[in-house]
């Protein structure tokens, strides 16, 4: 034994004991509230280190608590949208573990039966990803806010001062000099005077008539006539379809769930009258939401392969194995048909995901080319007619059922080619055959009219068609599609996209070799980009080829799940009906996102270019938002409120410009931040409104669709709030999102949310008066009938004992029973709770070699909808059949490129990283790997005479320097440096960076709370992030790039440069 | 079916732990008749009678009824209980893991981590990753490494205090009450599976120690609660992998293995010829670490 050693553990003991001890006198109560109480020895009790252990041998024997019912919660997790269902294990109060449930299909295949009860299901336990083990580390995060904190120097100072709650409600509902304090002589906007129309029959009123101003259906001035009393509840007069005021208030959600979600709409829409609900998606995935929302006419917008079933599947820039929808509940199905099953797998990437490192078939893919590639594919499938040409033949449901179809395509449908552009489906009226709203297809040269839903009259049609309608060319779809495959030689295709020919045949010969049971995934790899829409219709189209969706081993829309908000027959709570006084919000969104410019006063005053794009195909177009807001266009804001969302740091370029206008109370009048934590974001705002982390709260996410069983899911309190517990309307909460709307209602006295707020006698004073009732929905089901049972005694007695450490401002048992009617509904509320939502069995997925809950709908080959519609930019017409895009800016052109800058450079997520928000996670993102690297291939690293490990700064064309301004007041500036990681499974001439690292706050920082300084933790600012590094776009300047048509940010169309250090 | 899970924390579960006492004796005699080695292999043996005649009060474990027919989790939880119900002597546990499927998630790690509320620097179960392979031909390989619990244990006769012993059943066990923490075990484990606890803390350079590191871990079916300026056991002991222990004894799996995504990981009782762990190690892609030590791992890889 060696006496050295033991003296050196000692002295580290010490010194991790003295930095603790140092940092304890920090403590700010804004940060700490009554967590811990964290008693340190007094020096000379750091002696006779091994003395203590022996004495308590014997005493501490003890059974394993944790796996009792009563110290159980079953609810569902947040670290992702995933949102897997979680069983959270409790010890004397103290959320001890979180691990999976097995109550679902998500998180243990198969699953147990529902009716098992807690006690039995007690010491079984699911699956669960790092991520969401961790998240014990994202609730009980020492740098949690817990008051109010308001600035208390310039914006992003760093320096704060925490508030009584209800100082703050009445600050931001009245609004004025709220900075006088700090010299600050500006005014800032209140709700009081944002929200200007508050009358609901005059908004429906207004509503109406502005959209006919906007369509030019009314005279402006026959408006200003008719509303002359009203005049100053408008943004600007002269164009009331911008709608009033009230839009100037703005709810920028990152990250927002089913059940909060709707209550957020409800707060925006119909009690403050805004328009301006956004979430995030545009920053993760839209492009391929909007691409299966076309291709599907509107029915499904995403889809997943059955991997249970699965002979062949095609990961395209997504796997089961790192993140996708998610590893949780895929990677087990991949892993065990692989091995058992012989299920292939090939996989589309240029990194070698951990996916793409188990695979048959590596395709290290050009990041920029994935069109490129699908097109190489899709003509390889043309060429050797290996698709299937009977099911691409049926023209409508009637053919596709006589073939035991589910689904069918437009493939053999006529389109009209106007100017040269494929512009409109041909109507059989137009040759004399049929009605306007019947398509036409060609059968051995006879023309055929045809309805797509006809169920009764079986009509096929030929795929290859080309003639001509009164002298205008006409083609079917599918042969507008092999004319795109058809107009380079494959060769090319190959060159370009970097994947070896031989590759790209084998792959496609797979994907054709296995009937229906082959599916082609994907989710954000290919589609963000600029041309991310089309090349996710490519991907898509590939599933179409073979016709895989609705069979089993295929493509499936998922199993879908009860409904909480209300409106089916079953349900108990209309939620979305029970809103007496709703405002009618009007006006084009902030970000013009679903609307047409041509639609709007503006277009017919100034035509194209439009100032900035409108989005007519997409939603929560994440990126316009800011700038927007600040710019101006097509109205400013006033009320930016961000909530589980850091565009500042998630946003792929134009970072600096964020940073600059959140920073302009002129752009930005009032800025109130919603986080759990003072973030990248939130650093800038007027206001930090603390908040619940999902361990904390409620919420009712929805299924993800790779799994084939129906299930609803429930988020509820686990943990004692950490927040600080107000009172609002005579009740005690604690703050948080929800606290914050209902103060803000009650104290305008505006509709929806406190006393009365549903109906008479129905109050939403609470935050479970929501969500109970969506519970109660979910409980009693969508169909009459087929209510879970009611929790007997010995339910209720283990749903008690296993809240007994909530304190009654989260758990008050009478009270939650007053949220709902009656004793019957409590119960059965109660038994969906203490399983943490409501599962169907296994097994009830199939129908025969069919997914039970089936899409059945036509896919499109050639989109109509969008081969109509104009940039608004440039004012050309966008492709209704899916092409290779490329690298453009707003206006369409090509990206201009310079040698300086050589490196392509992707982002990826590692399976322990979940956003913005592990970095607080140190048993997974810090523990196990403290920074992320910049990944080389050797070749580059050989030619920039790089080795293992070194620093090396990134560079840009909009970011030279390689660095971002913080603009603190202190002069931070966040350097793009980090250090290489050389490796053979990266393509060579790309760079990759994984996306969770790199923080400027998050607790990284030192920030000043009430004068005391809180030292940041330096463990979470390891890494880099390259996001300020990527384009702006050339055209609009002060965002990044995007697509037109699918609204996603482009996260692949940069250019950047290594300097080694 | 009984309830087997009592609410308030006043049962005993620790059906084969031995009495410490007893141990303490036994170390001792030991300690005064010869070498430190010799007396660890001693040590071992005679606790290991003293184990099986001390299964006394055992709180009643749940019936061995599967809930999901298919899975394979539900097999092995069945499993196991059928084996807890059989002497400690006739149990022989051990784990498969498969690298086929094992995705390299860390999900595996971070469970124990957090079922043992490991600190900074403790890890009992690492899942290197290394690529292998040229451009474009590359391949991942992860190795998920936890105590291999040899059946020729080199960490037991290098401990001076006979603190670490194998018990009957096959884990390898180490009593933080007598670990003195020399490392002698770290040094001499051909594995890297164990650890020492310096008694950090994720919360030191924060404002706040949080809750969830005071809490105590049920290692071994004890509490042991690690506070920050404290050297109470486990700071300052070796630390390593125990199988669960602790959550075996009551029928719950290993935490590693109900939270392996890649449903890669598998454990039971090998001396039950009809489990899944037994099946499994009769694949031909069946393979141990470093076999050529001796140490006769009792975890099994499928390569």
């Amino acid at each position: 034994m060696s006496k050295e050693n033991k003296t050196a553990a000692n002295i580290k003991t010490e010194k991790a004991a003295e930095k603790l001890s140092r940092r304890n006198f920090l403590k700010s109560t804004a940060f700490v509230g009554g967590c811990t109480a964290l008693g340190l020895p007094a020096a000379g009790a750091l002696t006779g280190f091994f003395s203590a252990g022996a004495a308590a041998a014997g005493e501490k024997s003890t059974p394993y608590v944790l796996a009792a019912p009563e110290n159980q919660i079953y609810s569902s997790c947040l670290q992702c949208h995933v949102a897997c269902q979680t069983k959270s294990k409790i010890w004397d109060g103290t959320l001890a573990k979180i691990t999976g449930s097995p109550y679902s299909p998500q998180n243990f295949l198969p699953h147990i039966p529902y009716q098992t009860s807690p006690r039995d299901a007690a010491p079984i336990d699911g699956k669960l990803c790092t991520k969401g083990q961790t998240a014990v580390q994202t609730y009980y995060d020492p740098y949690r806010v817990r008051k109010v904190l308001k600035r208390a120097g310039k914006r992003g100072s760093n320096k704060w001062k925490a508030i009584p709650f209800s100082q703050f409600i009445d600050e931001v509902v009245k609004g004025g000099k709220l900075f006088s304090g700090l010299g600050d002589d500006g005014h800032y906007p209140g709700f009081e005077e944002v929200i200007a129309l508050r009358d609901p029959k005059l908004s429906a009123a207004m509503a109406k008539d502005a959209k006919k101003c906007g369509q030019g259906k009314m005279e402006i001035g026959a408006f200003k006539q008719k509303y002359k009393d009203h005049l100053d509840k408008l943004i600007d007069p002269d164009h009331p379809d911008l709608g009033p005021k009230n839009n100037g208030f703005v709810f920028m959600a990152g990250r927002i769930e089913h059940g909060r979600k709707e209550m957020m709409k409800r707060f925006t829409g119909k009690s403050l009258g805004s328009k301006n609900a956004f979430e995030h998606t545009t920053v993760c995935e839209q492009s391929h939401h909007i691409a299966y929302a076309e291709t599907s006419g509107h029915k499904t917008h995403h889809m997943k392969p059955d991997l249970v079933n699965c002979e062949f599947v095609l990961f395209w820039g997504t796997g089961a194995y790192s993140a996708n929808f998610g590893l949780t509940c895929m990677a087990e199905k991949a892993t065990t048909s692989k091995v058992e099953r012989g299920m292939k797998i090939a996989v589309v990437d240029a990194r070698l995901s951990h996916d793409a490192g188990k695979a048959d078939w590596w395709l290290p893919v050009e990041p920029d080319k994935n069109g490129t590639l699908a097109m190489a594919m899709i003509r390889w499938i043309i060429e050797n007619k290996r698709y299937d040409q009977r099911y691409l033949e049926n023209a409508n449901k009637a053919a596709a059922k006589a073939d035991g179809e589910p689904t069918w395509t437009n493939a053999t449908h006529l389109v009209k080619i106007i100017d040269g552009h494929p512009r409109e489906l041909l109507r059989a009226s137009e040759v004399g055959i049929g009605t306007e709203k019947q398509m036409v297809v060609s059968r051995n040269g006879q023309f055929v009219a045809v309805d797509p839903k006809d169920t009764a009259n079986v009509v096929e049609g030929d795929l290859f068609v080309k003639t001509e309608v009164k002298g205008t060319p006409v083609k079917s779809a599918f042969q507008l599609l092999a004319e795109q495959a058809f107009a380079r030689p494959l060769q090319d295709y190959a060159r370009d996209c970097g994947v070896a020919l031989k590759t790209i045949i084998a792959v496609a010969r797979e994907l054709t070799s296995h009937g229906k049971r082959a599916a082609v995934d994907m989710y954000r790899g290919p589609v963000q980009s600029t041309d991310g829409y089309y090349s996710g219709c490519l991907v898509i189209t590939l599933n179409m080829l073979i016709g895989c969706m609705d069979y089993k081993g295929g493509l499936m829309k998922g199993g879908g799940h009860w409904h909480e908000a209300g409106g089916k027959p079953g349900n108990v709570y209309n939620l979305g009906k029970l809103h007496p006084g709703a405002l009618k919000a009007f006006g084009p969104k902030i970000t013009r996102e679903k609307a047409r410019y041509e639609d709007f006063s503006l277009f017919r005053e100034n035509g194209y270019p439009a100032k900035r794009p409108w989005y007519p195909f997409t939603g929560n177009v994440y990126q316009e938002i800011i700038p927007s807001f600040a710019g101006g266009y097509p109205y400013g804001g006033k009320i930016l409120l961000t909530h589980m969302g850091t565009a500042a740091f998630s946003l792929p370029g134009g970072n600096q410009q964020i940073i600059d206008m959140l920073k302009d109370p002129k752009r930005v009048p009032l800025f109130i931040a919603s986080d759990i934590v003072i973030g990248e974001t939130s650093m800038y705002a007027d206001y930090i409104l603390p908040d619940l982390t999902f361990l904390e709260r409620w919420g009712m996410p929805h299924p993800t669709p790779d799994n084939a069983t129906k299930l609803s899911k429930i988020r509820q309190p686990v943990g004692k709030p950490l927040t600080e517990e107000v009172t609002v309307g005579g009740e005690k909460m604690p703050i948080c999102l929800e606290t914050f709307m209902i103060a803000v209602v009650s104290k305008m006295k505006l509709s929806g949310f406190g006393k009365d707020a549903f109906g008479p006698g129905m109050h939403l004073t609470r935050m479970e008066d929501w969500f109970l009732k969506e519970a109660a929905n979910i409980a009693y089901g969508d169909k009459k009938g087929e209510a879970v049972p009611a929790a007997d005694d010995a339910e209720l007695d283990i749903f008690r004992k296993a809240r007994r450490h909530l304190p009654a401002s989260v758990f008050d048992e009478a009270r939650w029973q007053k949220a709902l009617r009656n004793d019957e509904e409590w119960r059965r509320t109660v038994y969906v709770l203490n399983r943490g939502g409501r599962f169907a069995p296994y097994g009830s997925n199939y129908k025969g070699k069919y997914i039970k809950s089936q899409i059945a709908t036509m896919f499109n080959f050639f989109v109509e909808r969008v081969a109509k519609q104009k940039n608004s930019i440039s004012g050309k017409y966008f492709s209704g059949v899916a092409i290779i895009g490329g690298e453009y800016d707003a206006a369409g052109k090509p990206l201009a490129r310079t040698a300086a800058y050589p490196f392509k450079i992707i982002s990826y997520k590692d399976p322990i990283g979940g956003q913005s928000r592990t970095i607080s996670n140190y048993w997974g993102n810090i523990g196990l790997q403290p920074a992320n690297k910049v990944l080389i291939h050797p070749t580059d690293a050989g030619k920039l005479g790089l080795s293992q490990d070194q620093k090396v700064r990134l560079v840009s064309q909009d970011n030279p320097k390689g660095r971002l301004e913080l603009k603190d007041g202190a002069g931070r500036v966040i350097d793009m440096i980090g250090r290489v990681n050389i490796m053979e499974g990266m393509r060579p001439g790309t760079l990759a960076v994984s996306w969770h690292y790199g923080h400027w706050a998050y607790g990284s920082n030192d920030v000043v709370v009430d004068g005391k300084k809180i030292g940041g933790d330096r463990r979470r600012a390891g890494g880099l992030c390259t996001n300020p590094l990527l384009a702006v776009d050339p055209v609009i300047k002060d965002v990044c790039l995007s697509d037109p048509i699918g609204g996603s940010t482009s996260f692949s169309d940069s250019r950047v440069n290594v300097v080694p250090l | 079916m009984q309830n087997e899970h009592q609410f308030e924390e006043s049962v005993e579960t620790a059906d084969e732990t031995p009495d410490a006492g007893r141990r303490q004796f036994f170390r001792k005699a030991l300690l005064a008749a010869g070498s430190v080695t010799a007396a660890g292999t001693l040590a071992a043996k005679a606790v290991r009678a003293a184990e099986s005649a001390a299964k006394t009060s055992a709180a009643p474990l749940p019936a061995p009824q599967s809930y999901a027919d298919g899975s394979k989790l539900e097999r092995m939880r069945v499993e196991l209980l059928q084996a807890l119900q059989k002497p400690v002597a006739q149990r022989k546990w051990v784990m498969v893991i498969d690298q086929q499927k094992c995705v390299g998630c860390s999900s595996c790690t971070v469970s124990c981590n957090a079922e043992n509320n490991l600190p900074p620097g403790v890890v009992y179960r690492p899942v290197p990753k290394e690529q292998v392979g040229t451009f474009p031909n590359v391949a991942w390989r992860f190795t998920p490494r936890p105590c291999m619990h040899c059946d020729n244990p080199p960490c037991v006769p290098v401990c001076p205090v006979t603190a670490t012993w194998k018990r009957e059943d096959g884990i390898v066990v180490i009593d933080y009450d007598i670990c003195i923490g020399c490392r002698n075990c770290l040094a001499s484990c051909p594995y890297n599976a164990r650890t020492a606890d310096f008694g950090d803390f994720f919360g030191r350079g924060t404002p706040e120690v949080m809750d969830y590191e005071t809490r105590p871990n049920f290692e071994y079916s004890k509490k042991w609660v690690r506070k920050p300026g404290s050297h109470a056991s486990p700071i300052g002991n070796a630390r390593k992998c125990t199988f669960c222990l602790h959550r075996i004894r009551v029928g719950v799996l290993p935490a590693c293995v109900t939270t392996c995504l890649g449903g890669a990981t598998y454990f039971g009782d090998y001396n039950d010829k009809h489990s899944l762990v037994h099946e499994l190690i009769g694949a031909t892609r069946v393979q141990r670490l470093k076999e050529e030590l001796g140490t006769e791992p009792s975890v099994f890889y499928l390569v």
